[in-house]
């Protein structure tokens, strides 16, 4: 796979605060890339300084294996947290100095805006716009040269749930073409829906980077719930394949061996004459794993 | 070229506050460049008298001398003209597109000169309508005609442009620094027509100042651009005529448009967009 993105031990310092400290990635092509990280982990600072509007104070990138910067960044579509456009034009008149920008023709604007839920409301000058579609215009304006990259910052700030939902459908139809897409953001459930890889960001330094496929997947516990629950720890207490068990609000959590799986734990209930009302095997999410990090982060400190 | 004026008109086309200080800059050199015989006739009227003359009989409309007269009163009021480029430059800090712009795959260079294609633009407009006007009212009451006598001279109308391309320069470095349109505009306003003047005054006239700072006084920066077009008028009452665009004023300004230009470009590739 081609090299989209390559980052050499970037550095960002503001006076005493390092905002980005010896980060290395390298993006490929067809990825979707998660950047997360908390607030102010350094997310912005580093998108800012691979597209050329924050000065690096060391460390290099270099976009397609080394093309210039000015014409690699025609060929992303980027939008960095706010959405920014001349508030007295609209829609249109906004995405035509975009074009003019990015060198590419005006045809595609009235489909960006179909695309993003906009066109309607083409003619209306951006400052009468909400936040929601501010954000929407600002997803069409990086789709408008249908680049084969594209860098989206936190893009479902400001929208309702429906408009979360459809960008996600958006990134993911986006992600299906074969575009490769760099996503920032704290919302590690938006990261896990959608993206391929991510990497973990906490004060500058990257502490986890990885397929998210890698993290995802079934752990040994499993949630119980029957009628009795006492009668059914009870007998669980007996249980050959148990490793733990704990009760856990109105539930019971069985920490199961390794080899041992769900179906085993019903097999027994059963000859128990328990019925269970309820079992299911405990997923590995990635906000699990993101505070993980973080914790283990933390005491090696 | 072409490229980047065409982002700035696509920025400004569709911009109201742009089309009115424009228009208004053009009304106030209309304005300027035909009031001459009613302000003489208010001079007459106050009992004004010009070494035993009567005020209305000065030539001031006479070719060429009409365009030294019009330019000079054209740059006095060149600071409204130069909002045109504080809004455009701080609009774009203000609403955060100078940013994106950057991202959406312009260069720095590019950026400036787009500003400076602007600034080009209005130097040219500005002055097509004032030669226009000049030609218009010379017409009118010039007691001098011929084509040699309205084409000479037009060194004046070179230096005006020349004077708002400097000024507009020093604009834009000054909306880059300042960042906020209002503070530039009043800044502007009491640097040019009050502060400057001042020490320009003091450094020529004060007598405590003048030994030591007099020679000091052609090298500050809005003076310098001001006396590439020396006042016109004492012509009229000393006979002892100033009537070339003085090299000295023309150099030392271009050093400033120098410096202009490179802190310009100094402060956006240093500077982190945020």
């Amino acid at each position: 796979m081609t090299d989209i993105l390559r980052i050499d031990n970037l550095n960002k310092h503001f006076g005493r605060i390092k905002a980005v400290q010896s980060l290395n990635l390298e993006v490929k092509a067809g990825q979707v890339y998660g950047l997360l990280g908390p607030n102010g982990s350094g997310k912005t600072t580093t998108l800012g300084m691979i597209l050329d509007v924050v000065a690096p104070s060391s460390g290099t990138f270099e976009w397609f294996g080394g093309k210039a910067n000015v014409d690699s960044r025609k060929q992303i579509g980027a939008i960095l947290e706010t959405p920014c456009f001349y508030p007295y034009l609209n829609a249109i008149q906004n995405l035509k100095i975009i074009a003019h920008i990015k060198e590419c023709s005006n045809h595609r604007i009235e489909e960006v805006l179909l695309q993003v839920g906009l066109l309607e409301r083409k003619t209306d000058q951006f400052k009468a716009y909400s936040l929601g579609m501010k954000q929407r215009l600002s997803i069409a304006a990086a789709l408008l040269s249908n680049p084969p990259v594209l860098i989206l910052d936190e893009p479902t700030n400001g929208l309702d749930p429906q408009g979360i939902a459809e960008v996600r459908v958006l990134i993911q139809d986006i992600a299906d073409q074969g575009k490769t897409i760099i996503l920032a953001s704290h919302l590690l459930d938006e990261v896990q829906k959608v993206c391929t890889h991510f990497c973990v960001l906490r004060k500058g330094e990257k502490l986890h980077e990885g397929p998210v496929s890698d993290i995802l997947g079934e752990t040994n516990a499993v949630e119980l719930v029957s009628d009795n629950q006492n009668q059914l720890e009870g007998v669980l207490k007996d249980f050959k394949g148990a490793v733990d068990i704990h009760p856990e609000k109105d539930q019971l959590v069985l920490e199961l061996a390794d080899g041992i799986s769900a179906a085993d734990v019903n097999q027994y209930c059963f000859e128990k004459q328990i019925v269970l009302k309820k079992l299911v095997t405990r997923k590995n999410s990635l906000e699990e794993e993101f505070l993980k990090i973080l914790k283990e982060h933390d005491q090696s400190i | 070229m072409i490229k980047a004026f065409k982002l700035e008109w696509l920025k400004l086309r569709h911009y109201k506050v742009f089309w009115i200080i424009l228009s208004l800059y053009l009304l106030t050199l209309l304005v300027i460049s035909s009031a001459g015989p009613f302000l003489l006739q208010w001079l007459k009227s106050q009992g004004a008298d010009i070494e035993g003359l009567d005020p209305t009989l000065l030539p001031i409309y006479d070719f060429p001398d009409i365009w030294q007269n019009i330019t000079w009163l054209a740059g006095v009021s060149k600071v409204l003209l130069s909002f045109v480029v504080v809004i455009s430059v701080s609009n774009d800090i203000s609403y955060n597109t100078l940013r994106q712009n950057i991202i959406d795959g312009i260069s720095k260079k590019e950026y400036i000169m787009s500003k400076m294609m602007l600034i080009l633009f209005l130097s040219i407009l500005s002055t097509a309508f004032l030669f226009a006007a000049g030609v218009i009212n010379g017409l009118i009451y010039s007691n001098v005609y011929g084509v040699s006598y309205i084409l000479s001279e037009l060194e004046f109308l070179a230096a005006y442009a020349y004077e708002i391309i400097i000024f507009c320069t020093m604009t834009f470095l000054l909306s880059l620094l300042i960042k906020k349109a209002g503070f530039v505009i009043v800044i502007l306003f009491l640097y040019s027509l009050v502060f400057e003047p001042i020490i320009t005054m003091n450094f020529l006239y004060n007598p405590y100042l003048k030994d030591t700072m007099a020679v000091y006084a052609p090298f500050l920066p809005v003076n310098a651009i001001n006396s590439m077009i020396p006042v016109p008028f004492p012509k009229y009452i000393l006979r002892e005529i100033e009537d070339n665009v003085p090299l000295s004023a023309v150099l030392i300004s271009t050093v400033w448009m120098g410096i202009y230009t490179f802190l310009i470009s100094f402060i956006l590739n240093k500077r982190d967009l945020k």
